[in-house]
């Protein structure tokens, strides 16, 4: 139980600290390696929640794929990759919208109620069973949209269209 | 069995959340415009996993299913997004948003 | 109804004739040169029209009775609506009687002989399309005034010819006078039509309210069949003074229309229009249209008492008002003018009188020869190029034709025998005569009425003589006057012939059945269609009637005598030095100053509240418009502001609105779900 409760505080921790640090430093590529950090990290809450198959998904996508393309488009836009545009403030209005929603969307948590229940174990036939036949439209969508996406990218980037 | 409250996670989605939203306000590079909004998204998606986890017995994968799908879709909202960059860079030859203004016409 | 009905089924194709002509000439009358620009088109048609509406007449004559023909539904109203539990609709029907056929009649036949005289008339004219466009819409629209089954679709033609009116007077609208005497016309007429549609609607809510009769359900100001007033006996509701202003709105909208005191100031200036336009509308038909309202009205829905006094008042009144006016005037056409206002009030008073026949009678004859005169006039216009009297002289030479025709039409308008002027005059002075008795407030009427035919001889021969005797014209500049071409010389000799015959038609056994209902009492004419007819209506005409008709005959007769001691033979009086008499003759050629007296009202009294009104409109609605509107745009200068293009600007924004969201959720969802009845 100890061993949990510290892993959830440490990657929690991490999660928030690595989020913040993505923002916050100066360096674009250094940015992304934090970012690639907290997907890391998520993984790791996600195994901790009982769903491997979600964490490894987040490996796969987003510390594999989302970085990779990241790390791509700022060395295409970039002639010099390791500088930024000079960073702006932290502008007042801004800080106090976001801790406006950490206190209202923590307020609404705090209705759940919080007498903990046993996770629920993982089983990846009831998951893949949800996916493809309950659910089986949800991932038809996803399709869909990443097709239309596909299009779109093509569209976007075409040489000689200007 | 854990014994951790589901409110702590929800704290720290919510947390994330805000990160999220803070660099969206706050960045004008459009690079890392998109990774505020992937961090404000996997906040999101903590959230599903979080409510699938402690969902109790009754069915809740649904959730943890969502998530997936999620994934996929943050995804190709990056794809999509780096097109925009590339785009921007070529016609404007420069990625920061604050100049990308022709939105006002 | 007799073998003839399916005549009057038709009666719906005599306006159809010159609406045609109106589209035809109006849409491409400037291509028609060959044909004196669409002349010879109006014509053609208006000869149909005229073929068309004798028959119906004769028709009638020999058939008798009324015919409507109310299939043409205009406007359903489904029920329950009001007082009406089964809704009820407005048609646009026909109506041949005796009295519409009458019109038709005049209308037909005088249409044609303007239509055709306006070919040699106007020849040297601009615009000749519009205007045959604009006598052809006229034609049309009072065909169709004539035929009217309801006081809603009389009204609506009613309309239309006034417009048709304001048309023709401004013809030559380039002329400022002319311009300004339309729009006179039209506004001073407008006057009597408000107050006739309030008429309108009055009868109609007063049938209404009253719950109507089977026929009167239907359509509720409809003219009903059957031969004489029953409004009081059918509406039992309605209250004497309800029917007594609803009349007194129709012989508003009547002396508006027939140019009757104190409405009257438009028609003297409406000579500004072409002499045709004259003769054809503002002497033979549509100034008439206001007898024939009272004349329908009288014979449908009845006048009250008081009604009858005051109609008797304005046209006894205006009948003698007039004639001095045209006693003055050195304007040929303002002379004939003036004697139509004063012949329209002869009519006005018969059928005040409650002799509605008889005012149609004299309507009949007067739109013969009163057209004959001007067209007569116009004959001398066209020659000399002048309407001044005391420049013309001597035409007499020239032309021989005018001259009789001239001469014909102003001894009918005097009321010598045996012209038709006197059998009605004598007829509308003996019927008002033989109410004396019984009305003793109608004698101040009846005796201007009777002073005005001694000014009426004196006044039309004073032009006569003024333009056709003496040995020369007084203006040395005239040109040298010649007869028209045979399209005028034609018009003129068929409406002296009518002039002549229209009173002697009366005993024609078929013609009397028009004026048959209402027509027994007094003067010679109906005595002899008496005779004519039989033993149907007994002859009347007793020592009393023959005195009148002798005093009537001997002041016309020395009107035409003093005429004579003073303009005949190329004499030119004039009104000694410090007469008393001067200061008359200044009121009379300035009109009594009711000109002047209009204008002041509306430059001072209307002006001053349209000041007050426009002030209002500019500083107090305005200025609240201007405020609200300066308003806006100060909000939306500083909304515009935060329009910056920017997406983290616009992201912002969302998250604001997602902050207002997540607050109203946490604050109003327990509520929204108690609302909701949920758990």
């Amino acid at each position: 139980m100890i061993l949990e409760e510290a892993a959830f505080v440490a990657l929690g921790g991490v999660a928030i600290a690595t989020a913040l640090l993505a923002l916050l430093v100066r360096e674009l590529v250094h940015t992304i390696l934090w970012v690639a950090v907290f997907f890391v990290d998520l993984a790791a809450i996600y195994f901790l929640l009982e769903a491997p198959f979600l964490g490894v998904l987040q490996l796969g996508v987003y510390a594999g794929a989302v970085t990779i393309l990241l790390l791509f488009g700022v060395m295409v836009t970039r002639k010099r990759i390791f500088s930024r545009e000079a960073a702006t403030g932290i502008g007042p209005v801004p800080l106090a919208l976001a801790l406006l929603v950490i206190v209202l969307v923590g307020t609404a948590a705090s209705v759940v109620p919080s007498s903990a229940q046993p996770i629920r174990p993982y089983d990846v036939t009831d998951l893949s069973s949800t996916l493809f036949v309950t659910d089986g439209g949800w991932l038809l969508l996803l399709g869909l949209t990443m097709m239309g996406a596909l299009a779109g990218a093509i569209y976007l980037v075409r040489e000689g269209r200007e | 069995m854990t014994a951790i409250p589901p409110v702590d996670f929800l704290a720290l989605s919510a947390i994330l959340l805000g990160i999220g939203l803070f660099g969206i306000l706050t960045r004008r590079n459009f690079i890392l415009l998109l990774i505020s909004i992937e961090i404000a998204m996997n906040a999101a998606i903590l959230n599903f996993v979080v409510f699938a986890a402690y969902s109790g017995t009754g069915g809740g994968i649904g959730g943890q299913a969502v998530a997936v799908v999620l994934v996929g879709l943050a995804a190709t909202e990056v794809a999509v997004g780096l097109a925009i960059v590339l785009a921007l860079n070529r016609v404007r030859g420069s990625i920061n948003v604050a100049e990308a203004t022709t939105l006002r016409q | 109804m007799g073998a003839l009905d399916f005549l009057f089924g038709w009666a719906f194709l005599v306006p159809l004739f010159p609406a045609l002509a109106f589209v035809l000439v109006g849409l491409g009358g400037t291509r028609m040169k060959r044909f004196e620009w669409g002349g010879w088109v109006a014509v053609a048609l208006s000869f149909a029209a005229m073929v068309v509406g004798v028959l119906i007449g004769v028709g009638e004559m020999l058939s008798p009775g009324t015919y409507t023909d109310t299939s043409t539904v205009w406007l359903t109203v489904p029920g329950p609506v009001g007082p009406f539990p089964n809704g009820f609709s407005l048609v646009m029907g026909t109506l041949v009687d005796p009295v519409s056929a009458l019109m038709l009649i005049v209308v037909t036949v005088v249409g044609f002989l303007v239509m055709l005289y306006s070919i040699g008339y106007m020849h040297h004219d601009h615009g000749l399309p519009r205007y045959y466009a604009e006598l052809s819409l006229f034609l049309t629209a009072m065909i169709g005034l004539v035929l009217s089954d309801n006081l809603l679709e009389f009204f609506l033609f009613w309309e239309l010819v006034g417009v048709c009116s304001y048309f023709l007077i401004g013809f030559y609208y380039e002329k400022p006078s002319a311009a300004s005497a339309a729009k006179e016309a039209f506004l001073v007429t407008r006057v009597g039509d408000v107050l006739f549609l309030l008429g309108v609607f009055i009868y109609f809510a007063t049938y209404a309210l009253a719950g109507g009769g089977a026929g009167w359900a239907a359509a509720g100001f409809k003219f009903a069949s059957g031969n004489g007033p029953f409004l009081g006996s059918l509406v039992t509701g309605a209250s004497s003074p309800t029917l007594t202003v609803a009349g007194l709105m129709m012989l508003a909208g009547a002396a508006g229309k027939s140019a009757q005191f104190p409405l009257h100031v438009w028609l003297p200036d409406a000579m500004e229009g072409p002499t045709t336009v004259s003769a054809l509308i503002h002497a033979a038909t549509m100034v008439a249209a206001g007898v024939y309202l009272l004349a329908v009205t009288s014979l449908f829905l009845g006048f009250t008492p008081t009604d009858q006094l005051a109609i008797v008042a304005v046209g006894g009144f205006t009948t003698f008002f007039a004639a001095t006016m045209a006693v003055v005037q050195p304007d040929i056409k303002r002379v004939i003018a003036y004697s139509t206002i004063s012949q329209l009030g002869y009519m006005v008073l018969a059928v005040g009188a409650g002799f509605t026949m008889v005012g149609m009678f004299h309507l009949f004859t007067h739109a013969f020869f009163k057209a004959l005169l001007f067209l007569a006039a116009g004959s001398v216009i066209h020659a000399v190029g002048t309407q001044d009297l005391f420049k013309m002289g001597g035409l007499r030479k020239h032309m021989r034709v005018t001259y009789v025709a001239f001469l014909v039409g102003a001894l009918s308008l005097s009321g010598i025998p045996p012209f038709a002027g006197f059998f009605s005059k004598d007829d509308v002075l003996a019927s008002v005569y033989s109410q004396l008795g019984a009305h003793p407030a109608y004698w101040p009427f009846f005796l201007l009425a009777l002073g005005a035919v001694f000014l009426t001889g004196y006044y039309i021969f004073r032009a006569f003589f003024l333009a056709f005797h003496g040995d020369r014209p007084r203006d040395a500049a005239l040109p040298a006057a010649h007869e028209g071409p045979w399209v005028m010389r034609v018009p003129l000799v068929v409406l002296s012939a009518l002039a002549v015959l229209a009173g002697l038609f009366v005993f024609a056994p078929p013609f009397a059945h028009l004026l048959a209902p209402g027509f027994t009492v007094g003067g010679i004419a109906p005595a002899l269609q008496g005779v004519a007819l039989g033993a149907n209506v007994p002859p009347v005409y007793g020592t009393t009637d023959l005195a009148l008709s002798a005093v009537s005959v001997a002041l016309a007769g020395g009107g035409v005598l003093t005429a004579w001691r003073l303009w005949g033979n190329g004499r030119v009086y004039a009104l000694p030095e410090g007469s008393p008499a001067a200061p008359v003759r200044r009121l009379l050629l300035n009109r009594y100053y009711m000109k002047v007296g209009y204008d002041w009202i509306g430059q001072r009294a209307v002006y001053s509240v349209a000041r007050a009104a426009d002030f209002f409109e500019q500083f107090v609605i305005d200025g609240t418009i201007r405020g609200i509107e300066g308003t806006f745009a100060r909000m939306s200068d500083g909304l515009r502001r935060i329009q910056t293009g920017v997406v983290s600007d616009y992201a912002a924004y969302v998250v604001t609105g997602v902050i207002g969201l997540l607050l109203l959720l946490l604050f109003l969802g327990p509520w929204i779900v108690t609302a909701l009845g949920g758990g």
